[in-house]
């Protein structure tokens, strides 16, 4: 979980390093506790540590934590040639380790290839057949190389064992949302919601899912989570806002004509509609129009 | 303000103590003129009251400051949820953007 407080820390720190200010330790660390990914400011800045004797040496045992954070950050900006330079110091200070042996997978995987790397995880996964990141690593393969729907097979099998692996679930949920499979989409935010249930980005997520479901009943629940997406957020995610107008038009729109009792009462949305408004104000005056001639059209402002 | 706090808590527990002192010598007192003890003469329990406030506002301060239990506080906000990295893919459209040549792990 990345709170507002730790992402302005670590904007501020990486506009520091990025300005040559020094810190790039403390950044480095940010970015691994708060999992950002960062690669190109991961490479320059890990890079810069250890090509430094001095400040490596000054790392003690983390030096060894930094050389796998750059060789990832490598692979992910294709730079094998540095990741193969990391992972081959790695591999001489722990041999046979396991945490290496994955890295080398990754290599494999990121010189695209997979028969190699497969091979490599089945390996690993031979010897620690409980080796959870080794199992995410071939769901990952799988979406790689494009094989959507062999990714979601190994993801269930893997969710059937690992039930509380809160990513995983949240990784299935995306992948479904991208295969428009949004019922299976929906149950996915379910576990996540019961998983973590004061998240406001899981709410919004499944207020979204039911939304694009459709339906009376469904855009009555999204509403509802987006409400609480808005409560735990204090008003201040914009799109819960946003999806909060675009249901309750929606709701309108469908119980037109009906007798009163189905109507909900109005005060809800007019009172996102005027915080949108509001935060427009302060923050963009120049899309503050566009804002309001929207609004108006859906007939949520006067 | 932790300094200023632990000076009142130390003045605290001094009070404190020096309100058991006075009790003990009054009931010595109470004894030599045969009385029973009812309760702690008036003075030793405004003394008490002071240094139990004093120990309080130094409880409250030293330690730390409080943390919001709010949900939309920016300290427990959550604007992001974190890079999935477990499932990170590396044939991506960052592939065709530039890297620094010059960047290379020196020996």
């Amino acid at each position: 979980m990345v709170g507002a407080a730790e992402e302005a820390q670590l904007n501020r720190l990486e506009n520091q390093v990025d300005n040559g200010g020094g810190g790039a330790w403390e950044y480095l660390c940010l970015v691994r506790k708060l999992k950002a990914r960062r690669p190109d400011k991961v490479l320059k800045h890990g890079l810069s540590i250890l090509n430094n004797p001095k400040a490596r040496s000054n790392l003690g045992t983390e030096e060894w934590t930094l050389y796998e954070q750059v060789a990832i950050a490598a692979m992910d900006c294709q730079r094998v040639d540095i990741a193969k330079d990391c992972i081959s110091v790695l591999s001489n200070k722990f041999p046979g380790s396991t945490r290496v042996g994955r890295l080398e997978g990754m290599l494999l995987e990121a010189n695209g290839a997979w028969a190699d790397a497969e091979t490599t995880y089945r390996r690993l996964l031979e010897e620690n057949p409980n080796d959870q990141v080794v199992q995410k690593r071939m769901i990952a393969m799988a979406k790689a190389l494009g094989n959507i729907s062999t990714a979601v097979e190994y993801l269930n099998k893997y969710l059937e064992i690992y039930m509380a692996d809160q990513d995983a679930w949240r990784e299935l949920a995306e992948i479904y949302v991208s295969l428009q499979m949004y019922k299976q989409a929906a149950y996915c935010y379910e576990e996540l919601i019961l998983c973590q249930p004061t998240v406001p980005l899981h709410h919004l997520a499944y207020a979204e899912v039911l939304y694009t479901m459709g339906g009376l009943e469904n855009l009555q629940m999204a509403k509802k989570y987006y409400a609480s997406a808005i409560n735990f957020t204090g008003g201040k995610n914009t799109r819960a806002l946003y999806g909060l107008c675009l249901c309750s038009v929606a709701i309108n729109q469908i119980t037109k004509g009906r007798n009163k009792e189905d109507k909900e009462s109005p005060e809800l949305q007019y009172l996102a509609a005027e915080a949108l408004v509001k935060d427009y104000k302060e923050k963009a005056p120049a899309k503050l129009t566009l804002v309001t001639s929207t609004l108006k059209s859906m007939k949520l402002i006067s | 303000m932790g300094g200023v706090g632990f000076a009142m808590g130390v003045l605290g527990g001094l009070l404190l103590a020096h309100a058991a002192y006075t009790t003990i010598q009054y009931r010595g007192m109470l004894k030599i003129v045969e009385e029973e003890f009812s309760g702690p003469p008036m003075n030793v329990v405004v003394e008490l009251l002071i240094a139990m406030t004093l120990c309080m506002v130094a409880g409250l301060t030293v330690p730390g400051k409080f943390l919001s239990i709010l949900p939309d506080s920016d300290d427990n906000r959550v604007v992001s949820l974190p890079a999935n990295l477990d499932f990170m893919i590396f044939n991506h459209r960052g592939r065709v953007l530039p890297s620094d040549a010059d960047l290379k792990l020196k020996k």
